[in-house]
């Protein structure tokens, strides 16, 4: 059992915004110099989507982090233009220059939304709605991310962490629940403690982020606790429709919002895929409108 | 980085302003200029999807007149580099940005925007 990886189930109390401020956003910002260094390569369906987008679109970055996808795609770099936003002040500085160029980044909350409505033509959000700690604010989320893309042709791509691991992944997740997260609730996802540990003798040394063992250096390392909820399979797809319905939207592709009366448009949004990679969890969905 | 190209897209949403709250106007701003790489196939595809008349504005507030008052409808290359200059190498360091219905202040800060509103104002957690 490695102690320093172990995820430890945990239950949210507190205000949310509190308890998210405490357990993510001053977390990330303590780490943020050591963490940057460490993630920069995308998973293929976060490449493919950004390679997939017509030139001259312009996309938001929702909980951008170090801004390790505002350079993408690489096979056609500035053909799009990527806006981060992220509520991590010292991880926006790395940000503003990822890959070696100047980008454009905003301090902002994910639950809000400091924008013209429908500005985007896409968004992504990577890596950031498991860290929202209820289930209203997680829906919340995928919302502002749907009204921040056009109504008309938006395109928007959520990635997640899941309970089911990839084998080659070195974290242990805690299978039995704890008390106040009933095995009733066992379809659903789980809320746990993921540890950042940050050795105080070699800060700038990547590889530290593991100890060997519990001894004087191991006391020596601050460990962190980052909050995050591991999402079941079947949940983001379930949470994103509900949110997409909730602003009043079709389910569907675009021919079947056809026949309907008036010049109301009819709006909807289409799930392009849907799946597991790597430990996680991903929806693209698509927006559409038709006039009939 | 507050450049042009961003300014264009942020609006004010503090609760209940939702009319006359886009664009924002700058207030006691540092600006900065650095060159950017052109890339003309961007800004092509890119036109349609901006709010000329604010743009036009914003340039103007910061001193730029080079815009028209309307995108031509030849896009030949001495229009495009204004066009570059204008969104993408005039970055706005310090100052702040104030909606125009309700003057809710947006600060700028290291050319970073504080967009959270009052009630989702960060904590103050700065360990560098
Ligand atoms: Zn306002």
């Amino acid at each position: 059992m490695p102690a320093a990886t172990a995820v430890k189930a945990v239950t949210v109390s507190d205000d949310p915004q509190v308890y998210e401020d405490e357990h993510v956003h001053s977390v990330y910002d303590e780490i943020a110099p050591h963490f940057s260094s460490t993630r920069y390569k995308p998973w293929p369906i976060i490449a493919q989507f950004l390679s997939s987008l017509p030139t001259g679109w312009v996309g938001l970055d929702s909980g951008t982090g170090n801004g390790k996808y505002l350079p993408l795609p690489q096979d056609r770099p500035g053909s799009v233009w990527t806006v981060g936003l992220d509520r991590s002040r010292n991880l926006l500085e790395i940000a503003q220059n990822a890959g070696g160029i100047q980008r454009e980044v905003v301090w902002g909350n994910v639950l809000e939304i400091p924008w013209r409505a429908g500005a985007f033509d896409y968004a992504i959000s990577i890596a950031t709605i498991h860290h929202l700690s209820t289930p209203a604010r997680r829906k919340l989320a995928v919302q502002r991310l749907i009204e921040s893309i056009s109504p008309a042709h938006g395109r928007a791509l959520v990635y997640v962490w899941a309970i089911e691991q990839d084998e080659l992944s070195k974290r242990s997740i805690p299978t039995e629940c704890s008390t106040n997260n009933p095995v009733t609730d066992s379809a659903k996802g789980k809320d746990v403690f993921v540890p950042w540990v940050l050795s105080s003798r070699s800060a700038s040394e990547e590889k530290s982020k593991i100890p060997t063992s519990h001894d004087a250096t191991a006391e020596a390392n601050k460990v962190f606790n980052r909050y995050y909820h591991m999402f079941a399979q079947g949940e983001l797809r379930q949470l994103v429709e509900e949110a997409a319905r909730d602003l009043g939207l079709l389910i569907g592709s675009a021919g079947e919002g056809k026949g309907g009366d008036g010049d109301v448009p009819v709006r909807g949004l289409e799930i392009a895929q849907d799946g597991w990679e790597r430990s996680n969890y991903f929806v693209e969905v698509r927006r559409w409108q038709s006039i009939s | 980085m507050v450049r042009l190209i961003t300014h264009n897209l942020l609006a004010c949403h503090v609760k209940g302003c939702t009319s006359n709250n886009f664009p924002l106007q700058f207030k006691d701003v540092q600006v900065e200029l650095r060159e950017a790489e052109f890339n003309p196939d961007f800004l092509r595809g890119f036109i349609p999807r901006l709010e000329w008349g604010a743009l036009v504005d914003a340039a103007r507030q910061l001193g730029d007149t080079s815009l028209p008052a309307e995108p031509p409808e030849m896009l030949d290359d001495d229009f495009l580099q204004k066009l570059h200059h204008v969104l993408l190498e005039v970055h706005i360091e310090e100052g702040a940005m104030i909606c125009p219905n309700c003057n809710h202040v947006y600060p700028i800060s290291n050319g970073i925007p504080n967009m959270a509103s009052a009630y989702h104002q960060p904590i103050h957690n700065v360990v560098n």
